[in-house]
């Protein structure tokens, strides 16, 4: 201890010294802030968490039988059937699993067409388990969609993770927006494809019906009228005849429902031999309406068949028409395969577009907005899903920073009633971001995957601010009462405060890490506790030499002893 | 020396319950409070985020996409719009049918958002266009829509059970488990029901020159409930009779006559193969394949099943109503493997969340054992015994203040408990310190054990307050993150503010209390100055 308060009093009294100290200190904290942009240290909203279970979303084209899905789906059972830590699955054709999280936000919930199918898998314990769900799930994934997707050409399957965090519709959304539905289709085609082939994303999906071939039945409505029946009639035969129809009820003592009699053609008769428009024309012939007068009128007398495209849905968001395309990240950060992307989209439309970026600062600061050349014609590409939640939340939690700053600061010029001397403990527990950002490049060394700068970082950032102010208040505090009380020297005082202070700066910095240590281990807090450990490692390091420097320099330290100290505003560096 | 003058809050605190007897009591009270909360509260995985919003859905048979679009989409958004709260509007125009989400700002309370919604809906039904069908509000219930357990029911090897057995079976027990406490919405996925099914032979119909409308008559024209009828003697006495319903059981509907053929009858039966069975229409379906027992390496094949989910009531603890519907099914057992049912539970929040919460308690409890034993080092076993005291006390604390404002534990609350571990030791070691340092330093010989446990404290109170006060500070901001990462993570805000204002409490309280049980003064204290921190002061007072 003596020989702390003898360096520390050493480094105060010659000025090359504490310039080094303040140089060291500047170096490190640019040094620290470069690794964002050169992506030593990489930022996600939430990391992936391992878990007792995921599930597996089948879509087929529109317009697929269930038939058709339940082979693509027999064929994703079979490969997951071989995995050794898979406990038990279900397959819910034709509908979505019961909802979980995950599937709030997919619209799991409305799925009801013959074409959609979801598989739930559980897992054996994560405890007993080597291999965590979302590493198996990136395994799994390439080899199971090369062997099923095939299987019906034109189905996505998709893997689904439980969020870590709060559940959105997926890792990267692209809303392109239009008012030309064609176009929007032809735009977020293309950009699909740029997504599929950009490293990291995975499961790349646009939200719309493909479009397919159907028949059209027209009723002739002038024959269906002087064979004396009615158009109403014949839509109700037709769906009858092929779909079927709940005609009548029957109430029973010992069902607990009502049991509905359903009529329908039998499925051998109604069963098609081909897609071919003859099949169908001489289907229909063969089914017969009774007109008023009791007379058989085949259909294929009423209606004319017309080939034509099938219709597809029409998305709205907030009023204007769109269509998303969806991706998946496999085990990256959204951040930088959406940079890549938007870079390649960029380059990509410029020859049919001009393409502008969205002017300002704000979390739609990657939008995308096209003109075409020719037309004129506008469009939109706008990012969203996880990518904009994380957005707004560092937004949000810097916001909460800042006004956490700003706090903290009026707090400590009523206390002390000094700017500078309230600039120099925000300085200092500003500093710990050293700390934070180099924990996080070292942790990221030492596992197999990469260690995200997380939103639970940020938060760890924001308390260690509180953590740091204190020990340099309670330093400041000693030091001063030491000038008044004892008539110490300025840089005597400053020294014997950090040697003193230095055991229970040190103890309440051991007390954290290791709080913390159990914290770095987990998957979604692991950005918090490395950030706590790390960035008081480098407040204990701020607050017993920096902070000592920065004391000496400022003028509003000079206490007189008992005397009422002079208040200067007076800048901290020199 | 002077007696010394209390400057601070901190100095009040430790006089004044310093020899009060019932400081110890108070300790007691705060543990037993805290343990009771710790077993009280609902658990569960996740903190609840009130997201709320709502679907409409407006049928209008027959009606392509872009009609959709044109005649429901466009104006029902647009009066939508006028709804104050909503984030995103989402329109779906699709064949026949027009879909319309909407998604309210999060933390919009619930209630109000379903009611303006239904209100704007309904306010505006007059101006819907003409063929358009009732239109449908369904908001989002999270609480309610998502379950919390799902248990798959599949026949059992060989049984030959018949699905519609199955369902009535599994209908019968959904009876009994809606039945159980803060049970709030059961489904049923992937079943079948019952159902009579006339499948025409087109060849046989158009031979018997019949049309489907025809059969369709016939059918509908027999399938009638008639009431008991009254009728009256001539003493007004009532006689009552019924009609037996025409169609009571299959063999009836195939008996039909749909039209007479050359004189004779023709029964439905003859052009028709009736059968009861299944809604052959309905092409959802189900499987499950699990481990066969005693054969882990193999899966069993893919069986049908009906899997029934199970809602919680808000609010209400996870575990305890898995723990009940496990209780049931446990109950039914027998009867259902006597009808050839096995049953696999597939989904069990409430136990999740209880590992989940079991596993943060015991890193919380692993914690505080590796801070205990760090100290017993640094700072002398007993010192570190009474700095773990604090650690539960603050603990209980915060665990009850958070019972009280209804919060739940959750993965979030415990990650606040974490974080605010490191932090809230601080104040307590930052006390026995000062009291360390006081004990062992010049001239304690001639002052009473009191007055320096006093002064020990009120010393430090002023810079610990204002350091926790800014910790604190830091937290609060948080508290205003919007969307859904700021509901997610509310109970850190909510919960280590608390936990740091009860760490002061506890520290200027329990800390001196008990190291006056516990400490001494030093007989000779030159002996003890292990660390020096005396010979600091002393210089210091020497210069």
């Amino acid at each position: 201890m003596k020989k702390f308060e003898n360096f520390v009093h050493l480094i105060l009294e010659q000025p090359s010294k504490k310039k080094l100290v303040i140089i060291l200190t500047a170096l490190a904290f640019f040094g620290s802030l470069m690794m964002f942009p050169t992506q030593l240290v990489l930022a996600k909203m939430l990391p992936g968490k391992s878990d007792n279970t995921f599930s597996v979303y089948i879509d087929t084209p529109s317009g697929s039988s269930v038939q058709q899905t339940d082979k693509v789906s027999q064929c994703v059972i079979g490969m997951l059937q071989q995995e050794k830590e898979v406990k038990n699955l279900e397959l819910f054709l034709g509908q979505g699993i019961p909802l979980d999280y995950a599937g709030l936000v997919k619209g799991a919930g409305m799925k009801q067409s013959e074409n959609v199918a979801e598989i739930s898998v559980n897992l054996t314990d994560k405890h007993h388990r080597d291999e965590p769900s979302f590493l198996m799930v990136q395994r799994l994934r390439p080899i199971v969609k090369e062997r099923c997707e095939q299987i019906v050409a034109g189905s996505a399957i998709k893997f689904i993770e439980q969020p870590a965090g709060p559940p959105t519709m997926a890792s990267i959304v692209l809303e392109v927006h239009g008012d030309d539905l064609d176009e929007v289709r032809k735009i977020s085609l293309k950009a699909a494809n740029i997504l599929a082939k950009t490293d990291g994303l995975v499961d790349v999906d646009i939200m719309a019906d493909e479009i397919y071939k159907k028949y059209e039945l027209v009723p002739d409505k002038e024959k269906i009228a002087r064979s004396g029946m009615s158009v109403d009639q014949v839509n109700n035969i037709i769906y009858l005849a092929f779909e079927g129809m709940v005609i009548a009820h029957k109430n029973s003592k010992d069902a607990i429902n009502q049991i509905p009699i359903f009529l329908i053609l039998d499925a051998k008769t109604k069963e098609l031999e081909s897609n071919k428009f003859e099949v169908l024309r001489s289907k229909l012939a063969s089914l017969n309406l009774m007109n008023e007068k009791g007379m058989m009128v085949p259909m294929s007398e009423v209606v004319t068949i017309r080939e034509a495209d099938s219709k597809p849905m029409i998305m709205h968001k907030d009023l204007s028409r769109m269509v998303n395309v969806i991706a998946e990240t496999d085990m990256v950060s959204q951040l930088y395969p959406l940079l890549d992307a938007r870079t390649k989209i960029t380059e990509e439309f410029a020859g049919e577009y001009s393409v502008t970026k969205e002017p300002g600062m704000n979390t739609y600061m990657f939008d995308l907005h096209l003109q075409n050349l020719k037309t004129g014609k506008k469009y939109l590409l706008r990012w969203d899903g996880e990518m904009k939640v994380s957005l707004d939340t560092f937004r949000d939690l810097g916001g909460a920073f800042i006004a956490a700053l700003i706090l903290i600061f009026l707090l400590l010029v009523v206390y002390y009633k000094s700017f500078a001397l309230s600039g120099i403990i925000l300085l200092g527990s500003f500093l710990s971001l050293i700390g934070v950002i180099l924990g996080h490049w070292v942790a990221n060394l030492f596992t197999d995957e990469t260690f995200f700068l997380t939103a639970t970082s940020l938060i760890g950032f924001i308390a260690l601010m509180g953590i740091s102010s204190r020990n340099s208040l309670l330093l400041i505090d000693f030091a001063k009462s030491l000038m008044v009380e004892h008539g110490l020297e300025k840089r005597r005082a400053i020294a014997i405060a950090a040697a003193t202070r230095a055991k229970p700066i040190l103890l309440t910095a051991v007390a954290i890490i290791l709080g913390s240590a159990l914290l770095a281990s987990d998957p979604i807090f692991g950005g918090l506790g490395v950030a706590l450990i790390s960035g008081t490692v480098a407040a204990v390091f701020v607050s017993l030499l920096f902070i000592p420097v920065l004391m000496d320099n400022a003028k509003a330290m000079d206490f007189e002893p008992v005397a009422d100290p002079e208040h200067e505003n007076i800048s901290i560096t020199r | 020396m002077n007696e010394y003058q209390i400057k601070d809050y901190a100095g009040k605190l430790a006089k004044g319950f310093l020899r009060n007897p019932l400081t110890a009591v108070l300790g007691a009270f705060l543990l037993i409070v805290g343990y009771l909360a710790l077993e009280i509260m609902p658990r569960e995985e996740d903190p609840q985020i009130a997201i709320s919003g709502g679907a409409i859905i407006v049928p209008m048979p027959g009606a392509s996409p872009s009609e959709i679009e044109n005649i429901v989409i466009d104006p029902l958004e647009r009066k939508l719009r006028e709804i104050k709260g909503i984030e995103h509007i989402y329109g779906m125009a699709m064949d026949n049918v027009a879909i319309v989400n909407v998604m309210y700002y999060i933390g919009e309370n619930r209630e109000d958002s379903n009611l303006k919604l239904y209100d704007k809906v309904m306010q505006n039904v007059d101006v819907m266009p003409k063929g358009v069908m009732q239109p449908i509000v369904k908001p989002f219930d999270i609480d309610i829509d998502i379950p919390i357990m799902t248990i798959a029911f599949y026949p059992k090897g060989e049984s030959n059970i018949t699905e519609v057995e199955l369902l009535t079976k599994v209908q019968r027990l959904q009876h009994k488990i809606n039945g159980i406490e803060s049970v709030a919405k059961t489904t049923i996925r992937g079943s079948h029901k019952a159902q009579y099914n006339i499948e025409v032979d087109l060849g046989k119909l158009s031979a018997y020159n019949l049309s489907l409308g025809q059969i369709m008559k016939a059918v509908q024209s027999v399938a009638v409930d008639v009431p008991d009828v009254k009728g009256r003697t001539g003493s007004n006495q009532l006689v009552i009779f019924g009609v037996e319903n025409a169609i009571e059981s299959v063999g009836d509907v195939g008996n039909l006559i749909v039209a007479q053929y050359m004189d004779s009858p023709v029964y439905l039966k003859d052009v028709a193969k009736v059968t009861e069975g299944i809604d052959i229409q309905n092409f959802q379906d189900a499987f499950v394949s699990q481990r066969e027992e005693g054969d882990a390496a193999k899966m069993g094949a893919s069986v049908k099943q009906i899997t029934m989910s199970i809602a919680k009531l808000a609010g209400t603890n996870a575990v305890f109503v898995a723990e009940d519907v496990l209780e049931v099914l446990k109950e039914n057992d027998a009867q259902l493997t006597e009808a050839g049912i096995g049953y696999l539970v597939t989904r069990n929040y409430g136990e999740r969340a209880n590992e989940a919460v079991n596993e943060l308690m015991s890193h919380l409890v692993i914690t505080i054992i590796i801070i205990a034993v760090m100290l017993v080092f640094a700072l002398g076993w007993k010192e570190s015994l009474i700095v773990t005291f604090t650690v539960p006390a603050i603990l209980a604390i915060t665990l009850f203040i958070a019972y009280l404002s209804g919060q739940t534990i959750n993965r979030i609350t415990l990650f606040a408990f974490l974080l605010s571990l490191g932090l809230l030791v601080d104040a307590a070691i930052i006390v026995i310190e000062n009291i360390h340092r006081h004990l062992h330093s010049h001239g304690v010989d001639d002052r009473t054990m009191d007055e320096l446990l006093i002064e020990a404290t009120d010393e430090i109170g002023a810079p610990t307050n204002i350091a926790t006060l800014a910790i604190i500070l830091t937290m609060v901001p948080m508290a205003f993150v919007g969307g859904m990462m700021g509901s997610f993570m509310k109970p850190i805000p909510y919960n280590v503010p608390v936990a740091l204002l009860a760490s002061l409490v506890i520290a200027y309280i329990f800390t001196p209390y008990l190291s006056r049980k516990l400490l001494k003064k030093p007989e000779h204290h030159h002996g003890h100055s292990a660390d020096g921190a005396d010979d600091i002061a002393k210089e210091g007072e020497q210069k």
